[in-house]
């Protein structure tokens, strides 16, 4: 109602704003400064050698503030203290898109899509357009320690085509030999069933963006393994984030299996140099299960309410879309695999890394990305994977995996509207 | 009757009065009235996030029809009819110990139980957590002293998580209630106690029939705040449980999800529906109201 007014308003005091900063500034809003904000100021340094008037400025905020602040901001429709690019976890993209219309520039004219992957693109995709510059993959592995799987009665090459039955019988000959659990694992966080799911092509919505809980062959897959690792109790219990990364980098569990973007964490522990491992993940028994999945990822957005919006989106196209050689860097210094398909030629993903054993991982991950199946993440992803985790303990007593899809589903339908 | 009013008649419009209290009228109007009045008008939309529309009457009818928002809603009356009570219990018993002047050391200790009111809510959630979980200095300390064999699940039983929930929110806010406890004994007349004593009356009875009775209007204050700060829980459910970040859920099957923390999944986690997510603030401004409601009337002076 009055929100014109209340823009009026803002908008004769930002006039002033403007005034007083002449040269380009672009304001970016992202999250982890180990990751993303260290990588979007090397960005911003290679940039500015060819653009001298170039001037970056990398807001570091935590997820959830971030969110919070873009969520406040958005509806306020003020764009007065909104940054000019955001970065968004992919499977919020849908939920800004569409909640959001008009906030955010497509980039479709200005960007060739083409070298990117699939999935990446399409799940920006609105009405035809794109929106995002897509960013760092969340393409998924198992990282294993070859230490505790020796101990156990098993090789690596054991590991490199597992179904996830062969898993659990693996995780508790482990715990026989060596006292150690196979994983940690958060029963109120449902990163695991998106990754099960998304490798057997599957998702809370079909491709249609339509609620898809029961009848869901890659859901229920997923929600088999999550009771038997459960069952089985071959899982060390984490609570939040700290504590689950706390799991493997104390040495209590044998494996993690997530995102790439861990690999980093994963190193940060130099006495572990050598034990580790990757493989493919685990396959479901189900149709259409692959080796391949996805856990999180993000892309940079570019604000409609940008003052530097030409800046913005020539800086983005300019490093990551075309520059290979800021793919090379941040795989090299942070473990960023980026979504750009023809940065895997670089010299840097062709090297072999001496902490995993000398395993050609970075190959194998870009190999692994291109494979990964396509989903739709709707427009819901947040929220009917809020009731998907508050259901997992109940398959740790036991209760059927059906009556669970089931409750889950009744209680997903009323959240989808 | 009013002839026999002797003082002189005020005109019904004072300028200067006006003048006076419209600055501060004004704000209440822009910062209070306006935002509590827009957020009603809210409440009959539904839409995402900017894209609202009126829907009439169909949020209302979503809220019998959502199976979290009735969740959220049976954990916030766990929380209120179990913590409430108990900490008010404790906070009467420990004001009446600390009240006694033979205790020693009554300043250190007064000050210590009332100490924790002071820390950030989310420092100390942040420190409850991580004394919580599977492997945390409680189940340490338990398993060590014999107590249980295994750990408590805190964190991925339902049961046992609202347990770790309700002793937080009693560590936090036992002191702060106390307080109020203590200054309320100090101001009741020593005379009392002692005609008591003279009649004989056993301790227990004395704490009984006469403190808590004059204790009354502390009382009833402390429950009704007590009741809207438990019926507002947010921080500590968000942070031990992690319910407000994305593709989290609030404990073991939501069984931490308050309203608060739905309200906010409604707005900031969820794709934004803010129409709805006002209908279920005005759940909590009614409940409070009617909460609030029948303990002033429970409380009532009885004219004899």
């Amino acid at each position: 109602m009055n929100r014109k007014t209340v823009a009026l308003a803002f908008a004769g005091a930002s006039l002033i704003a403007i005034t007083a900063a002449q040269a380009a500034e672009v304001t970016v809003w992202c999250w982890d400064p180990n990751f993303n904000v260290a990588i979007m100021k090397q960005a911003g340094e290679i940039y500015a050698k060819t653009h001298p008037d170039f001037k970056l400025n990398v807001v570091d905020f935590a997820k959830a503030d971030l969110e919070q602040k873009l969520q406040t901001g958005l509806a306020s429709g003020v764009a007065d203290g909104m940054p000019d690019i955001v970065l968004i976890e992919d499977y919020g993209a849908q939920k800004y898109l569409q909640s959001f219309p008009d906030a955010f520039t497509p980039l479709s004219d200005k960007v060739d899509y083409s070298g990117f992957a699939d999935y990446k693109v399409k799940l920006a995709t609105l009405d035809g357009k794109v929106y995002s510059m897509p960013f760092d993959s969340g393409v998924a592995g198992l990282f294993y320690r070859k230490d505790m799987i020796t101990a156990a009665g098993y090789t690596p090459a054991d590991m490199q085509d597992l179904t996830w039955d062969k898993y659990v019988e693996i995780g508790k000959a482990v715990e026989a030999k060596t006292g150690k659990k196979m994983m940690g694992f958060d029963p109120n966080d449902g990163g695991l069933v998106r990754v099960l799911m998304q490798s057997a092509g599957g998702w809370y919505f079909d491709k249609d963006g339509k609620l898809s809980v029961e009848g869901n062959v890659a859901l229920k897959g997923a929600l088999d393994v999550i009771q038997k690792i459960q069952v089985n109790n071959i899982f060390r219990p984490a609570a939040g984030w700290a504590d689950w990364v706390g799991s493997f980098t104390s040495g209590e569990v044998a494996t993690v299996v997530t995102g790439v973007w861990i690999t980093g964490t994963v190193k940060s522990q130099a006495d572990q140099a050598g034990k580790w491992g990757v493989a493919p993940l685990p396959k479901l028994s189900v149709e259409g299960a692959t080796h391949f999945s996805n856990l999180g990822g993000s892309s940079w957005y570019v604000l409609s309410g940008s003052k530097a919006k030409d800046e913005s989106i020539d800086f983005l196209n300019e490093i990551y879309a075309k520059n290979i050689d800021f793919y090379q860097k941040i795989l090299v210094d942070r473990g960023a695999v980026g979504s750009l398909l023809a940065a895997r030629n670089g010299e840097a993903y062709k090297s072999n890394d001496a902490f995993f054993g000398g395993e050609p991982i970075w190959q194998n991950f870009s190999d692994w990305l291109a494979k990964v199946p396509s989903v739709n993440y709707g427009t819901f992803t947040n929220e009917v994977d809020s009731v998907v985790s508050a259901h997992q303990p109940d398959l740790a007593k036991g209760a059927s995996v059906d009556d669970v899809i089931k409750a889950i589903d009744d209680q997903a339908k009323t959240l989808v509207q | 009757m009013s002839a026999i009013s002797t003082r002189p008649k005020r005109p019904r419009f004072d300028v200067n009065g006006w003048l006076f209290v419209g600055p501060a009228l004004a704000l209440i109007a822009i910062f209070m009235v306006f935002p509590i009045l827009h957020s009603l008008w809210m409440s009959f939309q539904s839409g995402l996030g900017m894209r609202l529309s009126f829907a009439g009457l169909k949020n209302i009818y979503r809220l019998f029809n959502d199976p979290l928002f009735l969740m959220a809603l049976t954990n916030t009356f766990i929380f209120f009819l179990v913590q409430v009570p108990v900490m008010l219990t404790l906070a009467l018993i420990t004001a009446a110990l600390l009240n006694n002047p033979d205790i020693k050391f009554r300043g250190v200790l007064r000050t210590a139980i009332f100490l924790p009111c002071v820390t950030s809510l989310v420092a100390y959630t942040v420190l409850f957590k991580s004394m919580f979980v599977a492997n945390g200095l409680v189940n340490t300390v338990l398993i060590n002293l014999g107590i249980v064999n295994v750990g408590i699940p805190w964190m991925t039983d339902p049961f046992w998580c609202r347990v770790m929930i309700i002793i937080a929110i009693t560590w936090r806010w036992t002191g702060y209630n106390m307080i109020f406890y203590l200054a309320a004994m100090q101001n009741i007349d020593r005379s009392v106690y002692e005609a008591a004593r003279i009649d004989g009356v056993p301790t227990w009875a004395r704490f009984v029939s006469l403190t808590v009775p004059m204790l009354k209007p502390v009382i009833l204050f402390t429950t009704v705040t007590s009741t809207i700060g438990t019926l507002q829980l947010f921080d500590e459910v968000s942070t031990i449980t992690g319910g407000g970040s994305a593709g989290g859920a609030a404990g073991p099957g939501n069984s931490a999800l308050t309203l608060s923390l739905y309200i906010y999944n409604l707005t900031f986690k969820f794709a934004p529906n803010l129409g709805y997510a006002a209908t279920v603030s005005y759940v909590i401004v009614l409940l409070v109201a009617i909460l609030s409601f029948l303990q002033f009337y429970a409380a009532r002076e009885r004219k004899a």
